[in-house]
């Protein structure tokens, strides 16, 4: 088992790292160019993916769910609706199917 | 801007920072109490929970790091990935050059450190409204963000032990919806959609074909993804 403060440790050095790190490297950084585009078009790219993961491993009840998440994300770009919409469905289909 | 120090206009920035944050703030309570309720899934206490919003903070690398560790992860393979979708950030810290300039290094600290998603975007929007917006606004926000953050992510730890069985009332499921929230938020235009469908496609081959944990092959999957991004701009100027 992994040991949770650990892990804690690791992101918070890692992430302040990170963020020491862009002030320091300052210009030498591109804001435009394939490097910047890149690093911009990561986090989706994660994002995506790890949403190809948990849907692969779900079943039809979360496929669903996920569908209609879909649909209210991009309707009202509401992150509390979003979430309650998928819980709510989640738990009405598991419940009937 | 920060050559000459008036304390009144740092105190007026930190607190418009503070009042125009709320909206987002509540968002991130709401996102907070989620977290906190996954956190306790993999054993993560409350005051853990605490420490690890007040010196991480960075919500989604927080999240995708303790879902892969509920996802029986490994330890170093859960931190890269939460690291891997902060690289981000140092686009953002290196944007702060003029804000940071000839400060003192523990303001420095401070800046870089309370720089997120939320409180630099709404910077910048400020300043296209043509409002002051600058070091001290910035800052005000992010001690708005942080507490939340914090804060809402411990109750949620705590409130957790009162609840019954997560999945049985779909709490589970609550990850799947905010990363559906953020996935969309993070829609620039039809140019994301190669780059995301090839990240996603990657990271379920290489689970499928390779031996790994499915947390490597997320990472290999999102590197595609960027690096197709990166690649394709250039074709097109």
């Amino acid at each position: 088992m992994a040991d949770p403060l650990l892990v804690t440790a690791g992101l918070a050095l890692g992430t302040f790292a990170i963020r020491l790190g862009g002030y320091l490297l300052g210009g030498a950084l591109p804001a435009t160019g394939p490097w910047a585009r890149g690093l911009n078009a990561l986090p989706g790219c994660l994002i995506a993916a790890l949403l190809a993961v948990l849907l692969v491993q779900a079943g039809p009840a979360e496929w669903g769910a996920a569908a209609l998440c879909a649909v209210v994300a991009v309707l009202t770009r509401s992150l509390p609706l979003t979430m309650l919409v998928g819980i709510g469905a989640v738990w009405l289909a598991r419940t009937l199917i | 801007m920060p050559p000459v120090y008036d304390p009144d206009a740092a105190r007026a920035e930190f607190r418009a920072g503070l009042r125009d944050i709320t909206p987002l703030s509540l968002g991130v309570a709401l996102y907070g109490l989620a977290f906190g309720l996954l956190a306790a899934q993999v054993g993560i206490k409350a005051p853990l929970t605490a420490l690890m919003g007040l010196t991480v903070f960075a919500g989604s690398s927080q999240i995708v790091a303790v879902e892969r560790l509920a996802a029986g992860a490994g330890m170093s393979v859960a931190i890269l990935a939460g690291l891997a979708l902060n690289l981000r950030l140092l686009l953002m810290t290196a944007s702060l050059r003029d804000e940071l300039a000839g400060r003192p290094l523990w303001q420095i600290m401070l800046g870089v450190h309370l720089t997120s998603d939320e409180n630099w975007g709404l910077m910048h929007a400020t300043r296209c409204r043509g409002g002051r917006a600058g070091y001290w606004y910035l800052v005000g926000g992010g001690t708005s963000l942080i507490a939340v953050w914090a804060g809402a992510t411990m109750l949620g730890t705590g409130f957790a032990g009162l609840l019954p069985d997560l999945a049985a009332i779909g709490l589970d499921f609550a990850f799947t919806a905010a990363f559906i929230l953020l996935l969309r938020n993070l829609w620039r235009g039809p140019g994301d959609l190669a780059p995301w469908a090839l990240s996603a496609g990657t990271t379920l081959s290489v689970a499928v074909l390779l031996p790994v944990e499915p947390s490597w092959a997320l990472i290999v999957g999102g590197l595609a993804g960027a690096a197709l991004a990166a690649g394709r701009g250039a074709a097109h100027g």
